[in-house]
C-alpha cells in the first residue's frame, strides 16, 4: 500500500541525513508504528508520505502510484491526518470541523451532514450535542476524538498520524488507543503512527519500524521486536520490562483454562472427581438452566466431600472479557487481591480463568524463546 | 445665549462639519484598511520585510500630525486629498501591525493540520488564517479608525473642512463656545464609532 525506495531526506547540504536511504512497505489495512527517539526521523518519514516534507531522492508509492506524479492537495485530501494536539479549527464547529475535507471534495450538505453524525457515533459522542459545539468546549480527549473523526471524514484509505493521543492524560489515552482499535477493526485502514511510547508501538502496531539517525534499524510485529531486538538500541528502547511488555502483547483468550461445570444439586465428590480428571484446581457451578452461581475450590471440596455444594460456594466475582490484554488482568487480580480472574465474552457465562502462575507461565515461555533466540 | 442655544442656533453648519469630517475620516479609513490589511498579509510570509515595513509605519506614526500634515502640502496642495492621504499614512501601524501580529501567532498546530488535510495557501489565508485573527485586526482597525477620527481635526489646517475648522475658528475669534462643540463633536463621534466597532469585535472573539 505504502512504499519507500531509497528514500533520502537532507533538510540542507551540509546536514547530516535526517532519513537515510529508507526502505519500507507497509501493508494494506495494517497500522504501521514509527517508533524512535527524538531526531530519528520519523516525524520526517510520516510528512513525507503527505508531502508536507519534501522527500531529497528516492520513491514514495502509495498504491503503487508515485506521489511525485500526483498534485499535493489532491494527494493531502486522499490521506487522513491526525496530529498531537488535534489542530481543530477553533473558529469553527465541531461539524464544520469534519466538514472541511468533503466540502473541499465538493460534497453535497445532506451527504456531509450525514457523514457527520455518522463519524460522531463512530467516536462515541453524541452528534445532537456535540456537532454545533466549539473545540474549546470539549475536553482534550473529546478533541482528539473530533480530531480522528475529521482524518475519517472522506473515508481515507491511508491515514497518518502523528503522536495523536500524545497530550493526553494515560487513562484518557488508553481509553482512546482502545477506542481507535476498536474503530481500525472495523474500518481496515492503513496507518502509519508515529510515536515515541514504547507500550504504545506495542499495543497499536501491527508492524513496528524502529529508526535510529534517520536508519530503519528494525521493521517487525510487536512480539518479533520484544522477543528478538534486532540490537542493542532496539533493547534499550524496548527497556528491561521485556516481560511485563509482552503481557501487553498477549490476550486472555491466549492463555485462558477451560474449566469443567457442575450442577448445583451435584454431590462434592463428583466435583472433586472431575476437577482430579481434567487436572484443574476450580469447577464452574451451574443451576438447572445452566445459569453460572459461582465456583468451587479444590481445596474446600477435598475438606467437604459430604458437604453439599451450595456450602462452599464461592462467588465469581469481577470478570474480564476474552481480548482483555494478560497486564490488564494481573492489574485486576492486584486491586481485587485475588490469585485467579475469571474470563467472560458475556455476562452469566464463564469462558475460562487465568491464574498468577498461568501469567508467569505465558511470559516465561516467551523469555526461554528470546533466550535460545538470541 | 447659553451654549446650548448657541448650538441649536448654529445646528445646520455644525451638523454639516461633522458630516464633512466623518466623510474625510471613513474615506481615509478605507484606503488605509485596504491597504494596511494587503501589507500586513504579505508581509507574513517574509520575516525580513515585516520588520522594515513595521519600522517604516512605526516612524510615520512618530512625526507629529501637524508635520505630517505640513509635509504633503508641497506634494499635494492643500484640501482634503492631502488630509485623507495623511491620514492614511498616520493609521497604517496599527493595523499592519495587528494584522501581521494576528495571523504569525496562531498556533502553528492548526495551520500544520490545515495544510496536511489538503488546504491550499489562498484557502488557509482566507478560511483559516484571517478569520482567527479577525479579533486581533478589528482591534487594529479599532485604534486606528479612534485615531483617524481625531487627526482628522488637525487636518482642517490644511484646509480639509470637518469640526477640526469649527475648532480652529473658535480658537481665531476667542470663541469658547465654538471650541467646546467642535471637541465634544469629535468625541461624540470618536466614541460611537469606537463601541460600534467594539461591537464587531466582540461578536467574532472566540
Amino acid at each position: 500500500m505504502i512504499r519507500f525506495e531509497n528514500v533520502v531526506k537532507k533538510y540542507n547540504e551540509l546536514d547530516k541525513m535526517a532519513v537515510d536511504n529508507l526502505n519500507l512497505h507497509i501493508k494494506k489495512g495494517e497500522i504501521c508504528m514509527l517508533l524512535g527517539p527524538s531526531g530519528c526521523g520519523k516525524t520526517t518519514t510520516m510528512k513525507m508520505i503527505n508531502k508536507l516534507i519534501k522527500s531529497t531522492s528516492g520513491n514514495i508509492y502509495i498504491d503503487d502510484k508515485n506521489i511525485d506524479k500526483v498534485d499535493p492537495i489532491k494527494l493531502r485530501l486522499s490521506i487522513g491526518y491526525v496530529i498531537q494536539g488535534t489542530g481543530l479549527f477553533p473558529h469553527m464547529t465541531i461539524g464544520e470541523n469534519i466538514a472541511m475535507v468533503p466540502k473541499e471534495l465538493g460534497w453535497d450538505k445532506a451527504r456531509i451532514d450525514a457523514r457527520i453524525d455518522e463519524l460522531l457515533e463512530l467516536m462515541e459522542l453524541d452528534p445532537k450535542v456535540y456537532k454545533d459545539k466549539r473545540p474549546k468546549d470539549l475536553s482534550g480527549g473529546q478533541r482528539q476524538r473530533v480530531g480522528v473523526a475529521r482524518a475519517l471524514a472522506a473515508d481515507p484509505p491511508v491515514m497518518l498520524m502523528d503522536e495523536p493521543f500524545g497530550a493526553l492524560d494515560p487513562i484518557t489515552r488508553g481509553k482512546l488507543q482502545d477506542e481507535f482499535l476498536r474503530v481500525q477493526e472495523k474500518l481496515g485502514k492503513t496507518i502509519v503512527f508515529v510515536t515515541h511510547d514504547i507500550d504504545e508501538a506495542i499495543k497499536m502496531g501491527d508492524k513496528i519500524a524502529i529508526m535510529k539517525d534517520g536508519k530503519l534499524v528494525q521493521y517487525a510485529s510487536p512480539a518479533e521486536i520484544l522477543s528478538q531486538p534486532a540490537d542493542d538500541f532496539v533493547a534499550e528502547l524496548i527497556g528491561g520490562n521485556g516481560a511485563i511488555k509482552m503481557m501487553n502483547l498477549i490476550k486472555c483468550k491466549d492463555v485462558l483454562r477451560k474449566l469443567p461445570s457442575i450442577d448445583i444439586e451435584s454431590e462434592s465428590i463428583l466435583a472433586l472427581n472431575l476437577m482430579k480428571e481434567q487436572g484443574v484446581r476450580n469447577i464452574i457451578v451451574k443451576d438447572k438452566n445452566h445459569k453460572v452461581l459461582g465456583y468451587v475450590r479444590y481445596k474446600d471440596a477435598f475438606k467437604n466431600q459430604n458437604a453439599p455444594l451450595a456450602n462452599i460456594l464461592n462467588e465469581i466475582g469481577e470478570t474480564v472479557s476474552p481480548g482483555t490484554t494478560l497486564k490488564e488482568a494481573l492489574s485486576l487480580m492486584f486491586s481485587m487481591g485475588r490469585k485467579a480472574i475469571f474470563i467472560s465474552k458475556e455476562k452469566g457465562s464463564i469462558d475460562g480463568i487465568i491464574t498468577m502462575d498461568d501469567l508467569l507461565k505465558a511470559v516465561n515461555d516467551d523469555d526461554q524463546d528470546e533466550d535460545t533466540l538470541s | 445665549m447659553n451654549i446650548i442655544e448657541f448650538f441649536i442656533s448654529r445646528w445646520d453648519a455644525i451638523l454639516q462639519m461633522t458630516i464633512s469630517h466623518f466623510t474625510i475620516v471613513i474615506l481615509a479609513m478605507i484606503i488605509s484598511i485596504i491597504l494596511g490589511v494587503i501589507i500586513g498579509i504579505l508581509i507574513t510570509n517574509n520575516k525580513q520585510l515585516a520588520k522594515v515595513i513595521l519600522n517604516v509605519a512605526n516612524i510615520l506614526m512618530t512625526i507629529p500630525s501637524l508635520a505630517l500634515f505640513s509635509v504633503l502640502i508641497p506634494i499635494m496642495g492643500i484640501g482634503k486629498a492631502p488630509a485623507i492621504a495623511g491620514l492614511v499614512l498616520y493609521t497604517q501601524l496599527p493595523i499592519i501591525r495587528n494584522v501581521y501580529t494576528g495571523i504569525i501567532t496562531i498556533d502553528p498546530s492548526i495551520i500544520e493540520a490545515a495544510r496536511g488535510m489538503g488546504l491550499s495557501n489562498t484557502k488557509i489565508m482566507f478560511k483559516i488564517k484571517i478569520p482567527l485573527a479577525f479579533p486581533v485586526i478589528m482591534a487594529g482597525l479599532r485604534t486606528a479608525t479612534v485615531m483617524g477620527i481625531g487627526i482628522g481635526a488637525i487636518a482642517a489646517y490644511i484646509g480639509a473642512g470637518g469640526l477640526g475648522e469649527y475648532i480652529f475658528q473658535g480658537i481665531n475669534r476667542g470663541n469658547d463656545r465654538m471650541i467646546i462643540i467642535g471637541a465634544v463633536m469629535v468625541s461624540l463621534i470618536t466614541i460611537i464609532v469606537d463601541k460600534g466597532l467594539g461591537l464587531i469585535q466582540k461578536k467574532y472573539e472566540l
